[in-house]
């Protein structure tokens, strides 16, 4: 008969110290994208805001815009489709596209990566699209030199003060789909005090993609 | 939403520290949370639920912590809590930067962390 040998492990509990904040790791991160633009003389800005808001129509309206003037490049975060980099696609810029697949913002390692497949040497502006939603993308910076928001006013009036923590760190709102307010019953002034009752140093911009109107005006609020 | 992901880090994190120490069974996780962090516990508990799963974390507990946010102003020097504004037609307080004292914008300095703070694991015992 085949005798087995019962072997007792004896275990001890010990507690690790870890001390690892994951909004820092990915500030680090952050910081190398801005060190990796300043480098190449790379202008980045992050665009935030609702699926709808209207993130491509506005990079598609900058650009447009500004193509002669600059090399511009485009990071486009999506959950699936490459919809928004074919839009984007048509004007000859470099457009990168990250497939988050689950996950509902961008994050500077993913940047980063992108980064990678970009021949920063011939690039001045870079817009990065993140994913659509006002919550996730809040707490996790990019290393741009601009944070932006876009909401619109067929979010309704209330868009801002339920999404106040998605205002803290931004530097500038963007007010899409002006020429519905009136319709959609939204008081802009309102709005833009709401924003600066959470953020008193964030800039407003007004704007509608759908026939131009205040890209100039955001054009020269970002100083290109 | 992303409480999927931030989940899915402060696993690998722990999981990656159980692995450097040799351990056989994490029992206890240590979080701290800012209160003006964008994440919602309850999600991150379902999650760690999950993607505990067939691993050495599996069963272990999770200890969130939430941290009171602090805010300074570096034009008059106000260091306290964060303001927030109450609408009554809104039915909550709407946080803001605006410094209480001066009117400049705070900064945050406690309030924003997702700290993997400590691991309890077991790990063998050395005859």
């Amino acid at each position: 008969m085949l005798k087995l040998k019962k072997e007792v492990i004896k275990l001890e509990e010990r507690t690790i110290d870890v001390e690892k904040d994951l909004i820092k790791a990915n500030e680090r991160l952050a910081e190398e994208n801005k060190k990796l633009f300043e480098r190449y003389g790379v202008r980045a800005f992050d665009i935030m805001g609702s699926v709808g808001a209207g993130k491509t129509s506005l990079i598609d309206r900058l650009i447009e815009k500004l193509k002669g003037k600059y090399s511009i490049a485009v990071i486009n975060g999506d959950l699936a489709t490459t919809i928004d980099a074919d839009t984007i696609g048509k004007h000859g810029v470099n457009v990168i596209q990250i497939n988050t697949g689950k996950e509902c913002r961008l994050e500077a390692y993913m940047v980063k990566k992108a980064l990678e497949k970009i021949d920063l040497e011939k690039v001045d502006l870079l817009f990065i699209e993140n994913v659509g939603n006002l919550i996730c993308p809040s707490d996790f910076k990019l290393g741009v030199e601009k944070r932006i928001v876009v909401v619109s006013v067929t979010e309704g009036q209330y868009v801002v003060v339920k999404h106040p923590l998605a205002f803290f760190d931004a530097d500038i709102l963007v007010i899409n789909k002006i020429d519905l307010a009136e319709v959609m019953g939204v008081d802009l002034d309102k709005l833009e005090d709401e924003v600066k009752g959470i953020n008193p140093n964030i800039k407003t911009v007004r704007v509608s993609c759908k026939n131009g109107f205040g890209i100039e005006n955001l054009i020269q609020t970002l100083n290109l | 939403m992303h409480e999927y992901l931030t989940t899915k880090q402060i696993v690998e994190s722990v999981l990656s520290e159980a692995e450097k120490y040799g351990a056989k069974k994490v029992l206890e996780v240590k979080l701290t949370v800012g209160k003006l962090a964008v994440l919602s516990i309850e999600q991150v508990k379902f999650y760690y639920e999950l993607l505990t799963k067939e691993t050495v974390m599996e069963g272990s507990k999770l200890i969130v912590e939430e941290v009171e946010p602090l805010v300074e102003c570096e034009n008059c020097g106000y260091k306290g809590d964060i303001q927030s504004k109450g609408e009554d037609i809104y039915h909550f307080l709407i946080p803001t930067l605006t410094c209480p004292k001066c009117g400049k914008k705070v900064k945050i300095v406690r309030g924003k962390e997702v700290v993997v703070k400590s691991v309890k694991v077991a790990v063998e015992e050395n005859v």
